[in-house]
């Protein structure tokens, strides 16, 4: 029982991990973004320096999101204890 | 050039330099999967940058606005691709999870070497300056 409930509260931090690190750079791409078109829209000659900033700020932090996939992936498919646990269940 | 243009030309160049480096190191003395994993992140968060490059110059530049709704088909399309190919090199387990999580860093280890350059270079010219 007590291997199960580790298997679910796995599961509900990969879901929690994903949820919380989608929902942080959800927000700052937004919050990027509209500077960026702000700027862009003020001083149309900018937009060159503008897009190149904005590029290496979003890649950032879009590879934010991607170790939270990643890392709530390891947690649901290649747990480190899995092993061990799935032989805790067998006996 | 400015130094945009110039971090930018740095980090394009530097994602190639290390996925190569990294994944000559890797398949020499790393597992297979191991390197399966770097070769696969690298790849993956290599081509998904020159992707964003290539949709922001064509989103943001004055001249040549393309539509909203075009530039959202493609970053969802694009982050929909990326996710799926993770997923499934995860449970299938084809790769090793740590090659892959260090695969993935390239980009942001490449910002981070740009932004050092410049920083030493903005520092010394204020000491030469000084």
């Amino acid at each position: 029982m007590e291997a199960l409930q580790f298997f679910v509260v796995s599961s509900f931090a990969a879901a929690l991990a994903i949820a919380i690190a989608a929902f942080g750079c959800g927000l700052a791409q937004g919050m990027g973004l509209k500077a960026a078109v702000e700027g862009i829209a003020r001083n149309p000659e900018s937009s060159g320096k503008v897009t190149v900033t904005m590029l290496i700020g979003l890649a950032m932090i879009e590879s934010l999101c991607i170790y939270a996939l990643v890392v709530a992936l390891i947690l649901i498919y290649a747990h480190p204890q899995a092993a061990a646990i799935a032989e805790l269940l067998a006996k | 050039m400015n130094v945009q243009q110039r971090i930018l030309d740095f980090v394009k160049r530097c994602n190639w330099f290390l996925f190569f480096v990294g994944s000559a190191f890797a398949l020499i003395n790393q597992s297979p999967k191991f390197a399966a994993g770097f070769l696969a992140g690298g790849l993956i968060v290599t081509a998904n940058f020159h992707l964003l490059a290539r949709t922001l110059k064509g989103s943001l530049a004055p001249g040549r606005l393309a539509s909203s709704n075009v530039v959202l088909a493609k970053y969802y399309i694009r982050f929909f691709f990326s996710g799926l190919i993770i997923f499934f090199l995860m449970s299938r387990h084809v790769v090793d999870p740590l090659g892959l999580l260090i695969g993935l860093s390239v980009v942001v280890v490449s910002i981070t070497l740009a932004t050092l350059c410049e920083l030493t270079k903005h520092i010394f010219r204020e000491a030469v300056e000084g």
